[in-house]
């Protein structure tokens, strides 16, 4: 690409770029092979970097538990977020892009302001409004308080100002009411915005831990993150066992991420210019 | 004939307004029950002495506690050392690398994209187990590597001590947090304007006046956004607290958040916990308002 | 628009099922478990409770039982979301720290009336029927009650000579100095030291046991009114493990929990537990033979911790459930057939005499039985317990990474503690 220069900064660099992303890669790597190895290699004094003996004793144990259900209900919970954010985030974002009301600045300085507000703030009153509303230990308490937050709303703002005006009044002429006008021009046109917004939601979801946390409780209702928790807890060295939960949680969302990774890079990138 | 188009245009305003609404509805529902009612709440009751039996009004007790509470005062400062530390470390450190990154071809760029993009889809927990794994005192490959490289003699407790414990922490934030920014940071190269760096580079500009005078203003926007959400996650910084250290030892890598809940989980005091719920907030505006300020003068919206 | 209606009336209805799910003739009631009951053959947490929730289901066929097991680790903290969220279990399988706690914050329901004069003659015990209550309700039903005490690991202690301390005779009871020694022969032999685990607060029982009897102080005064281990006795004691832990004998646990510990000493790493009892020998096994011996104490004479298993109703406003729930618990503890069968698989004696003894022959729980004259006095019911319970891990803490000296530490926990009198 650029001009292959190679001063010696440029090969310090490299050299140091590609030594720290060894401590990235490596937690990664040490799941994997931990989940695979036995008991007896787990607790050698001498580490095996490698696994010796690929071993599925680790998943016998961690299939004791609900683990199948604990993974289902952590994508439940992200992918229904993520609609429902969406949804709420583009209706909201695009009449405060392209409308004026009374109110209107108001309202948005309000998301603003709320938006660095971590939902821990509010954690005991969230618990108590959750369970008033017969919901607390149901996926829906894990679900619904994370559509709250305003930062959808916020890209979506952003991203509808771009919109033409000319192109809903032309939508109007033609005899569209609000909503069509909504669904057949705006929707279209905002569609990366969709997308950044959906991965952001997703991975936000999937990583949330403190939600869930005081959220579920029964064991058939834990996410794959606080059942790999759970295990920590009830197994507390049994690494090998702990690694294959943390391995069935991790595995499919990086091999998500590793085949559509451009999309979710530009998707990323998108979100925060325009945010 | 001007009072007709004066009341036309008002009718038009009345039913935008109203349409407005009706779009709106959906978000300020989530928003209103989710998050405005539940804060109200917890400024309300943190004016209470609340516990699991009681429910008595107590002023600002609760707030005149915290700041005698020196586990609080303690976690605070944690708090803020882990912002403070992480926010220019993340920042430096994922423009550097997005600067290297950004020079290589399609393919190297990808692949480093992804190596640091990889912690944070790994999932949270998951990158927490894992670490408690490698900083293990009697099973970790840390203390095996480095007792084979001969720098340490004897296994070392790196979660159970105090002069440790909080660099850990910091280690395994720093790798979650620098994934999204180098991705942003690498976008945003790519906005650069050519012409002007090469243009500068004949006019005989260092590398150095190159990087402050043209790319830094073009990726400010990026930055000042690395940098509040960064402040933002570092301030929410939880799950790696609870399950590596528990805030110990001795308070060292306790947060307000971690303080926070321990107060409402281990000794039900959601009265006080919800005081600290408030001061965090808080601080929390605060900071974001401060970095808006330094940095945000410069850049359009 | 139709999406939205759509959604919006998915959710009504799932929300509107699981309020009236339970409109039948049935009786559902949940029940929480600790590891307490072994399982049979290493099977998952919770098996051996189906079977016994199976047996009370064929019994009371109008009412089900659901089954939920929890850790030491994170299920406090679930009971107490749980019970915010107003998702409390009907049933908890506990010991009286929490349950105690829980009847004084009024989440309960008083189970003064399984109480009756029969029961009472046939615990025949003061402490043990104090320890079920706040001094003015029975909070908690017990089924059986057992020591803590130190487990060592055979192989180690005979191959670094530290065997020659152990006292393997009558009751086991050995002195602060004989376990200095043998100390000394495991670091020698390149062992490591047992571990003061101080990473959070379940297990500490373990801890408080310990340090309370090196020199023979006591966590809480007679009268139960104050938390006492600021004594000069205590303040040695602390003293000494601090200069074991800097000498390398012991291991600072900061970072590790009690959880940890037992699992460290089952996988071979630390040479002793003393955080052992019945229920973690049923659901640790280990390759090696084990040793029980009491805590070690200057004068030989232990005053040993010890638990009460035992189960407490929540009050979740519904009288039915209360019942059904009164009804499993009694099942559970005095059930001809299931009542000595799940007393056993706590592995822990039985707290009503008519039970008998339960362990003819057993030279363990003979041994576990001489243990039984040691108790010391029962605290876990005072005023303040979770409040110190927290302060006490934290004070190790501070004394083994040294950011307090002893005594400060101590008056801190003490004032801290002691503050719940106060009140």
């Amino acid at each position: 690409m650029d001009k292959a220069k190679l001063t010696p900064y440029r090969l310090i660099s490299t050299l140091l770029l590609v030594a720290v992303s060894l401590t990235f890669i490596f937690p990664f790597y040490w799941i994997i092979t931990g989940a695979f190895k036995t008991r007896d290699a787990i607790m050698a004094k001498i580490p095996e970097f490698f696994p010796s003996v690929w071993s599925m004793e680790n998943f016998d144990k961690l299939f004791i538990n609900p683990a199948w259900q604990w993974f289902a209900n952590a994508v439940i919970v992200s992918f229904a977020s993520m609609i429902l954010v969406c949804l709420t985030a583009s209706m909201a974002g695009y009449v405060l892009a392209k409308k004026r009301f009374a109110g209107r600045a108001l309202l948005f300085s309000m998301f603003v302001a709320a938006m660095a507000l971590p939902k821990q703030v509010v954690l005991v009153p969230l618990v108590n409004l959750v369970s008033s509303m017969n919901m607390h230990d149901t996926l829906w308490a894990a679900i619904l308080p994370s559509v709250g937050w305003p930062f959808g709303i916020f890209l979506m703002k952003q991203f509808a100002e771009g919109i033409p005006g000319s192109l809903m009044e032309a939508s109007r002429i033609d005899g569209a009411n609000e909503w069509q006008t909504f669904v057949q021009i705006v929707v279209p046109m905002l569609k990366p915005a969709f997308g950044a917004l959906a991965i952001f939601t997703f991975i936000n979801t999937w990583n949330d831990y403190f939600l869930q946390l005081v959220m579920l409780v029964k064991r058939s209702n834990l996410t794959i993150s606080l059942g790999v928790a759970t295990l920590q807890g009830e197994y507390s060295t049994d690494y090998g066992l702990i690694m294959a939960g943390a391995a069935l949680g991790a595995v499919p969302i990086v091999a998500i991420f590793v085949a559509f990774q451009n999309a979710f890079t530009q998707g990323i990138a998108l979100g925060a210019v325009k945010g | 004939m001007s009072t007709n188009i004066f009341a036309r245009e008002h009718k038009i305003q009345a039913q935008q307004t109203r349409v407005s609404y009706y779009f709106l509805l959906p978000a300020l529902l989530f928003f209103v029950v989710f998050v405005a009612l539940p804060m109200g709440m917890g400024v309300y009751t943190s004016f209470f002495k609340y516990t699991m039996s009681e429910f008595k009004f107590i002023g600002i007790d609760n707030y005149l506690n915290l700041f005698k509470d020196e586990i609080f005062v303690r976690s605070v400062k944690n708090t803020l050392i882990i912002v403070v530390g992480s926010v220019p470390i993340v920042t430096i450190f994922s423009l550097w690398l997005a600067t290297i990154i950004y020079n290589m071809n399609s393919f190297s760029r990808s692949f480093f994209r992804a190596v640091y993009y990889l912690p944070v889809v790994t999932g949270s927990v998951a990158v927490v187990v894992v670490w408690k794994w490698i900083f293990d005192r009697y099973y970790g490959i840390l203390n095996f590597v480095l007792q084979g490289l001969g720098i340490i003699n004897k296994n070392v407790a790196w979660l159970g001590q105090v002069d440790t414990a909080i660099w850990c922490i910091l280690t395994i934030l720093l790798t979650t947090s620098v994934g999204q920014p180098i991705v942003l940071y690498v976008a945003s190269l790519g906005n650069i304007d050519r012409s002007l760096t090469e243009a500068a580079e004949v006019d005989g500009a260092t590398s150095f006046q190159v990087f402050w005078r043209i790319k830094w203003p073009t990726i400010m926007p990026t930055t000042l956004y690395v940098v509040v959400i960064t402040t933002i996650n570092s301030f929410q910084c939880f799950a790696l607290i609870q399950l590596l250290t528990n805030g110990g030892p001795a308070f060292s890598t306790s947060t307000v958040m971690f303080y926070l809940y321990h107060n409402a989980f281990k000794l039900f005091e959601y009265g006080y916990a919800n005081a600290m719920g408030v001061v965090l907030a808080i601080l929390i505006g605060v900071f974001s308002a401060l970095q808006f300020k330094v940095m945000g003068n410069k850049i359009d919206y | 628009m139709k999406k939205l209606l759509a959604l919006v009336l998915t959710m009504i209805m799932v929300l509107s099922m699981a309020s009236f799910a339970v409109a039948e003739g049935t009786t559902t009631v949940t029940w929480w478990v600790f590891p307490t009951f072994g399982q049979p053959d290493g099977a998952a947490p919770g098996t051996y409770e189906r079977t016994i929730a199976d047996a009370f289901e064929a019994k009371f066929p109008n009412i089900k039982v659901e089954i939920e097991t929890i850790d030491f680790q994170n299920g406090p903290d679930k009971l107490i979301s749980a019970i915010e969220g107003g998702t409390a279990p009907d049933v908890l399988f506990d010991a009286p720290g929490r349950i105690i706690e829980y009847g004084k914050n009024g989440k309960l329901v008083s189970l003064d009336d399984l109480f009756t004069d029969e029961f009472k003659a046939d615990v025949a015990s003061e402490d043990l029927l104090g320890a079920c209550s706040d001094g003015t309700t029975y909070w908690m039903y017990p089924i059986s009650s057992s020591p803590f005490f130190m487990s060592l690991n055979k192989d180690k202690f005979e191959s670094s000579g530290a065997i020659e301390f152990v006292n393997l005779e009558g009751d086991r009871t050995w002195s602060t100095e004989d376990f200095l020694k043998a100390l000394d022969k495991l670091n020698e032999a390149g062992e490591l030291g047992g571990s003061v685990y101080c990473g959070g607060q379940g297990g500490d029982q373990g801890t408080r046991a310990f340090v309370a009897n090196l020199y023979g102080a006591r966590i809480a005064n007679e009268a139960k009114d104050s938390y006492t281990i600021g004594s000069d006795e205590g303040v040695k004691a602390l003293g000494l493990i601090k200069e074991l832990v800097d000498a390398g004998k012991l291991e600072a646990g900061t970072d590790i929990v009690a959880g940890d510990e037992i699992k460290l000493y089952v996988q071979g790493i630390l040479p002793y537990s003393i955080c052992w009892g019945t229920s973690a020998a049923a659901n640790n096994p280990t390759d090696f033979e084990k040793i029980s011996v009491p805590f070690p104490s200057d004068d030989s004479v232990p005053e040993l911790e010890y638990l009460v298993n035992g189960f407490c109703v929540f009050n979740n406003n519904d009288d039915a459930r209360a019942n059904a729930a009164k009804e499993l618990i009694k099942f559970i503890c005095d059930d001809e057939e299931f009542g000595p069968k799940n007393v056993l698989a706590t592995g822990a004696f039985p707290v009503r005499t008519s039970f008998g003894n339960l362990y003819e022959g057993n030279p363990e729980y003979e041994l576990l039985s001489a243990f039984t004259k040691y108790y010391g006095p029962y605290y876990n019911t005072m005023d303040g317990f979770a409040n110190m319970r927290f302060e006490w891990w934290n004070m190790l803490q501070s004394i083994l990474v040294g950011t307090k000296d002893i005594p400060t530490a101590v008056a801190d926990y003490t004032t801290n503690s002691n503050a719940a009198f106060a009140k």
